[in-house]
């Protein structure tokens, strides 16, 4: 039997996070036959919703507080299994999914959810359920906090995607989330993985991902083309690879879910200081260059 | 690493050279011999182009008869399409190939056929 590999998504809020990474571990899961359990780590409980064809499943912490504590929390209580292709009788791969969840909106930690999370299902046996090929972990935006630093801090995800863009915001959310990959390296044996480019279909998209992917030290591990038939599935609560199979847009997730599970890149990133990364925007034309005469002058006074 | 779909050992990081990625493409056997000419469809925001590529002594016909002959569908995944552009750019140089790799670079959909 294969060894448990534990792998994450990261990247900006709003990047397309959850949809790619659950478009990808289904096409893990449907052409690959791989058994995966999705631990969501973002308070917005989204990272699983195609996977069970539902809104929101109801979080950990949300159970816990209906129980009382999370002592009195069952495994499947909080543990679903997939909706459709990805239930376990599934003659492919099955999947699993949980949510961490967090607070209200403005109280408490969020990061506190993911901590909690992970000890439950630690507790709880999940991570030796027979079969299981991967965990993935989809987390909240940038590691802002030691909490979203969880599962790369401690050693359970060892790695690291990060889902970017060619928009300047994107690119630096993934530089600080090399950097926080970089503080951990060492203790806990995290690496980063590669870069996947959901892309915006903005001009030299490719080539700025793929520059910041070698500054960093690893690889643009897949570009991901803009199709409104994300949309569409989406609006089912269904990936792309359960709504059409045969689509393109299924094959650009099937061949990235191949690299994932034959990738044996996993490196200690080299984060850019800023004046290299605004650099390296500048040059693929993301940014004119500010004459520094220009600097704080409106259109009318130049 | 992958490039054109090719798995590349980390220990060649991250940079992997060109004539690593030509041997590849050599050691896949692919016959070039009976096709003397790759026909795209390109499409985007609704405007449709075909295309038709003959330079048969170049890289760039070498990956893409590949291409067809390994890829499931007639679909060209973007990643692999940008990668033979940025690798024909630097191993071809003629004019023709040189306007292909500029509507490759494009954010167009393609579709390809070999004939």
């Amino acid at each position: 039997m294969a060894a448990l590999r534990q792998i994450a998504f990261y990247g900006k809020g709003g990047i397309g996070k959850s949809t790619t990474s659950q478009n990808t571990l289904a096409s893990m899961a449907y052409y690959f036959d791989k058994n995966i359990m999705i631990v969501g780590c973002d308070p917005k409980a989204d990272s699983t919703r195609l996977i069970l064809h539902e809104k929101a499943q109801n979080t950990i912490l949300q159970l816990a507080a209906e129980m009382g504590t999370v002592e009195d929390l069952e495994l499947e209580d909080a543990l679903k299994p997939g909706a459709g292709i990805f239930a376990p009788d599934s003659p492919h791969g099955w999947i699993n999914c949980t949510e961490s969840g967090g607070p209200e909106p403005g109280v408490g930690c969020a990061g506190r959810g993911v901590i909690t999370a992970i000890n439950f299902l630690e507790e709880e046996g999940a991570y030796e359920e027979e079969g299981l090929d991967f965990v993935s972990y989809d987390v909240l935006g940038d590691v802002v906090c030691g909490g979203f630093a969880m599962p790369i801090r401690e050693g359970k995800a060892q790695e690291i995607y990060i889902v970017m863009s060619g928009e300047m915001m994107a690119m630096y959310a993934a530089n600080n989330i090399s950097k926080g990959i970089l503080k951990y390296a060492n203790t806990g044996g995290v690496r980063l993985a590669g870069l996947i480019c959901n892309a915006r279909m903005t001009d030299f998209e490719y080539d700025l991902a793929w520059a910041l992917a070698r500054d960093l030290g690893t690889q643009m591990i897949h570009f991901v083309p803009r199709n409104n038939i994300v949309q569409r599935a989406e609006i089912r609560r269904m990936t792309v690879v359960e709504y059409s199979p045969k689509a393109d847009q299924a094959l650009e997730y099937k061949e990235l879910a191949r690299k994932i599970i034959h990738n044996d890149m996993k490196i200690i990133p080299t984060p850019l200081e800023m004046d290299d990364l605004e650099a390296l925007i500048m040059k693929y034309g993301l940014e004119e260059e500010a004459d520094e005469d220009n600097i704080g002058k409106t259109e009318a006074e130049l | 690493m992958f490039i054109l779909g090719f798995h590349f050992p980390a220990d060649m990081g991250n940079t992997v050279p060109d004539a690593a990625v030509v041997a590849k493409l050599d050691e896949s056997g692919i016959d070039t011999s009976g096709i003397n000419e790759i026909k795209m469809v390109t499409e985007y925001h609704g405007q449709k182009e075909e295309l038709s590529y003959t330079k048969k002594d170049t890289f760039m016909f070498k990956a893409l008869v590949h291409y067809v002959k390994t890829a499931e569908t007639d679909y060209m995944i973007y990643t692999n399409r940008y990668q033979i552009s940025e690798l024909s750019k630097r191993l071809d140089s003629d004019d023709e190939t040189m306007a292909l790799c500029k509507k490759f670079d494009s954010m167009a959909h393609f579709k390809i056929t070999a004939a």
